[in-house]
């Protein structure tokens, strides 16, 4: 080696510059990122640093009203859970509610105010800055302003409760106008016009689940979403598990086996659309074993003289022997309960259907009782009346008709607030034209839906937990409660809260509009709507001024007047129900020859109405029946799957007389033969990166059929054919095989032990496992 | 015929050689790196010294990092709090016109963190004062340095180490500190 020449000798020093730095980067890697420590430049007073703060909010994801806390830390909103305060959902929260979050920190959220550039509905958008879009809006509705503003003018917004909806009221009345609605897929426009119906109450009532022995529901999937399905577990769980020795009986009726369902003791497949039939025929049976004894009682008798056993159970599908059975036990038990809602309440019948659910009721005894239903008082309060958020709500007729108005008048203007008509409508012709004719659309949201991908301004809005509002929860709790929801975070973006958008364009038009709406801000709007709660309501309200009256509902997130009350505006009697009680059949569209199969829609638990789909964490949630994971799929009887030919991840085009979508099949053994389900929510073309472009939409293909009486949409009506697209795809879900492959888990073997039982007698019930059975 | 294996040989030998050279010169470079390049004493953006205020004019320690007793973090002091003592205290000194470009550009200052642990370690400074450890067991004697280096290693060895000594209840649970 000494020999070297000058070859080897650079190869050497190669070597050893080489490995030299290797090993210093070596030691480079190994060192931990550089990390900084940011020290605020004047501290907060009410932060520190590592220590939550959290704040009393209501959740705005659905129309129930739960009320939330936040945990914040500097400043960052950290985790949601539920206020044990209030009175909805005693400290607990559904998934969606936990997902606030992601709507919070969603990297799809507007961030500024846009301005169309392309054609309408290309998705051209450029960013302006908010004064010139606040002022180009207020210059267009001040010129469209005045009288007969109503056909020029359109306010149509989604869920919007408390105050808020009163300023949009207030704004359009100052407008001229009287084109302002609110339209929400899932709202339960039958249950509030049956109730008007019977009892003159255009509200919901308390559904006393909790105290109930004998619970019959009737679609009502209220584990998962009806009403308020966070309140309704609470209950479920107190009438199962909740009064030792006294375990309530659950049964269900409903083609299509939910959650809910899942959990009952009965699960009855009626056909679709005949639930009214099935309530009638228990009711003649009730009325017949003389389990009722009212004044009435031959009135009822011949009212329901046509619905014999016979005819109910040949119409319905149901076994007579099991409707005596249930018309007995109902009967029998003391309280007892009759729901409806899903698709019961929401075929051309619906109203229909949800008369003769309560005519139960009222039969048995139910109606202003503990564990049945239990009529909210009115608040003495008009300030508290007057932020009831179902009066903005309209159903699909009176929302066509707005449509039509926007598409006929020249310059009309449509202002969407939080509201995504074009994916919670179904895909018709009047809603597309309307889109495409209004002289102006302009969209005050939170992402880019579908709706606002058509519009020609876009004003991004703060999220709900960067803004000030309050709400009524509806349905009640059976006395009057209120919640503020305040800003918990400080907001992320250049973004206005909806409230201050209207406030700061009343500003600018001016005159008598910026008079009657003189607030700086949302905040002070509701402080000051506050106040007159505070005045009218001063007997009973602890503190001694408003501000600390202010500053304490702040702190508990809601406020409530406790202690029971009437309702002495209800009027229980028998006569409208009889007047009403006429059973209707359920009108479907398309013909059963050509269409053979009824579409069983649900709104799903992530999802919702579909506003749950750009959020992460709803995808991956599994859904509670079928464990499928980010994708839509479509529910078959596994006897209907083997008639067509059909297995598991087969595209399938489900087609009704108005649209088709692809979907893949999913088989179900809980679910009627001549029905198929499909979840709401997927499909949407637009609305961010984790919603666009992922399974179907249902609500798409819907006919606009809607119920004789109330007008809403009859989304549960529409028949459907199937057929294969020859196309295969892997339905992404949790869960193995639906076979029990002999390890007896759902204990179909299993002897069951009456819960009163003596040791003794659970000692002599063994289980048996399937060898010895 | 016969080949001649000795060429291939020297060849090899030569290559052996080589790599032998490179990696004592890994080793010389990896060890270069970690005494003479060592992210144990980082260069602040200030000239800070703890010798001057902790040390000499006995400045307590939660003067200034004012959360240690009630909070998961000691807290580093605000721009603020700085500018409050050092506008009657050593005006005009370089380091000092330092602190006062980002007061009054209304920056904060972007120290550089000496003791950083990783996310999936739960750490709470109001546990480890309230049970009585000084802050000098486990970040050294502050008082004394100029520029703040890190003298623990802050691996989970030594953390147990201590918690064993001490006996801390529940100090050896996974979910003491992994939570």
């Amino acid at each position: 080696m000494l020999n070297l020449n000058r070859r080897d000798f650079f190869k050497l020093i190669g070597a050893g510059s080489i490995g030299t730095g290797a090993g210093f980067l070596l030691g480079e890697s190994m060192k931990n990122p550089v990390e900084l420590l940011i020290p605020y430049l004047i501290p907060p007073e009410d932060i520190v640093p590592g220590v939550a703060t959290w704040y009393n909010t209501v959740c705005n994801q659905c129309g129930a009203g739960c009320g939330v806390m936040v945990k914040v830390m500097e400043g960052r909103a950290k985790k949601i859970e539920g206020n044990p305060a209030h009175p909805v959902n005693q400290g607990k929260l559904c998934p969606l509610g936990q997902a606030g979050l992601q709507v919070l920190y969603n990297p799809d959220r507007l961030r500024n105010p846009l301005k169309r550039t392309g054609e309408r509905g290309s998705g051209k958008f450029q960013e302006i800055p908010w004064e010139e879009a606040l002022t180009t809006l207020a210059d267009r509705v001040g010129g469209l302003s005045g009288p007969g503003a109503s056909d020029r003018v359109h306010l149509l917004s989604g869920r919007a409760g408390g105050h808020l909806d009163e300023l949009f009221s207030r704004f359009m009345d100052q407008l001229g106008s009287r084109s302002y609605l609110q339209y929400e897929f899932a709202h339960p426009h039958n249950l509030y016009l049956a109730n008007k119906l019977l009892f003159d109450e255009e509200r919901l009532p308390y559904y006393d689940i909790k105290n109930t022995q004998y619970l019959l529901s009737f679609g009502a999937d209220y584990l998962t979403s009806w009403l308020s399905p966070v309140h309704h577990g609470l209950s479920y769980g107190h009438m199962r598990q909740g009064r030792p020795g006294r375990r309530g009986k659950f049964v269900q009726v409903e083609p299509r086996l939910s959650l809910t369902g899942a959990n009952a003791d009965e699960w009855v497949p009626a056909k679709p659309g005949t639930e009214g039939l099935l309530a009638l025929g228990i009711a003649h049976l009730m009325v017949r074993n003389g389990h009722y004894e009212g004044d009435d009682q031959d009135k009822w008798s011949r009212a329901l003289d046509e619905y014999t056993p016979e005819r109910v159970s040949r119409q319905t599908g149901v076994d007579a022997q099991r409707l005596a059975s249930i018309a007995e036990e109902f009967a029998r038990s003391r309280p007892s309960l009759a729901i409806g809602g899903g698709t019961a309440a929401n075929h051309t019948n619906g109203v229909s259907n949800l008369v003769a659910f309560n005519s139960l009721n009222y039969l048995a005894g139910n109606l202003q009782k503990p564990g049945g239903i239990l009529f909210n008082p009115p608040s003495d309060s008009p300030s508290l009346l007057s932020a009831s958020p179902h009066k903005s709500q309209a159903p699909y007729a009176r929302l066509l008709a707005l449509m039509e108005r926007l598409s006929k008048t020249k310059d009309s203007l449509l202002l969407l607030h939080h509201c995504n008509p074009l994916f919670n409508l179904p895909d018709t012709v009047e809603i597309k034209a309307a889109f495409q004719n209004a002289g102006m659309i302009v969209s005050l949201t939170n992402f880019m839906d579908e709706s606002t991908m058509m519009a020609d301004l876009v004003l991004p809005t703060h999220s709900y937990l960067e803004s000030w509002g309050d709400d009524v929860p509806e349905p009640g709790v059976g006395f009057p409660v209120a919640a503020i929801s305040q800003p918990v975070v400080a907001p992320l973006y250049d973004t206005r809260a909806a409230g201050d958008i209207l406030l700061l364009l009343a500003d600018k038009i001016g005159g008598d509009v910026r008079n009657a709406l003189p607030w700086s801000n949302m905040e002070a709007y509701l402080k000051s709507a506050w106040k007159r709660i505070y005045v009218e309501k001063g007997a009973v309200i602890e503190s001694s001024t408003f501000e600390s009256f202010w500053k304490a509902v702040l702190q508990a997130g809601v406020w409530g007047e406790t202690g029971s009350k009437d309702a002495p505006g209800v009027r229980i009697s028998g006569k409208h129900l009889l007047s009403q009680l006429a059973y209707e059949a359920p009108r479907f569209a398309g013909d059963q020859e050509a269409y053979p199969y009824i579409l069983h829609p649900f709104v799903s638990q992530a999802f919702h109405d579909g506003r749950g789909a750009n959020l992460p964490w709803m995808q991956e949630l599994p859904d509670p029946t079928t464990s499928v994971v980010y994708g839509s799929w479509v529910e078959l009887n596994p006897r209907t799957a083997m008639h067509l030919g059909i297995r598991e991840g087969d595209l399938l085009w489900v087609e009704s007389p108005t649209g088709k979508i692809k979907v893949p099949a999913y088989l179900y053994p809980a679910i009627m033969p001549g029905v198929v389900a499909m979840p709401i929510g997927q499909g949407h073309s637009a609305y961010g990166q984790y919603a666009k472009g992922r399974g179907a939409n249902p609500i798409q293909i819907l006919a606009p059929l809607t119920d004789v009486k109330s007008g809403a949409l009859a989304w549960a009506a529409t028949r459907v054919r199937i057929t294969k697209t020859g196309e295969r795809v892997e339905i992404l879900k949790t869960d193995g095989t639906p076979r029990e492959l002999g390890r007896n888990i759902t204990g179909k073997r299993i002897t069951m032990i009456p819960i009163d039982a003596s040791p003794g007698e659970l000692a002599s019930n063994r289980v048996t496992g399937p060898n010895k059975g | 015929m016969s080949i001649s294996v000795l060429p291939a040989l020297d060849a090899s030998k030569k290559a052996v050689g080589i790599f032998v050279v490179g990696l004592i010169a890994f080793v010389i470079g990896y060890w270069v790196n970690r005494n003479y390049f060592s992210d144990a004493t980082p260069v602040q953006p200030i000239e800070f010294s703890h010798r001057i205020h902790a040390g000499e004019n006995q400045i307590p320690c939660m003067y200034c990092h004012l959360y240690a007793r009630s909070s998961r973090v000691a807290g580093v002091p605000s721009v603020h709090k700085c500018i409050n003592c050092h506008k009657v205290i050593a005006t005009g000194r370089a380091e000092i016109n330092k602190l006062f470009n980002y007061w009054n550009e209304k920056k904060p200052i972007p120290w550089i963190k000496v003791h950083d642990l990783p996310d999936f370690v739960y750490f709470s400074h109001k546990r480890h004062v309230r049970g009585g450890v000084q802050c000098q067991t486990c970040h050294g004697p502050v008082e004394e340095m100029n520029r703040v280096t890190r003298l623990a290693s802050l691996q989970m060895g030594w953390c147990l180490e201590c918690h064993r000594a001490k006996k801390v209840e529940n100090g050896r649970d996974c979910w003491t500190c992994h939570k």
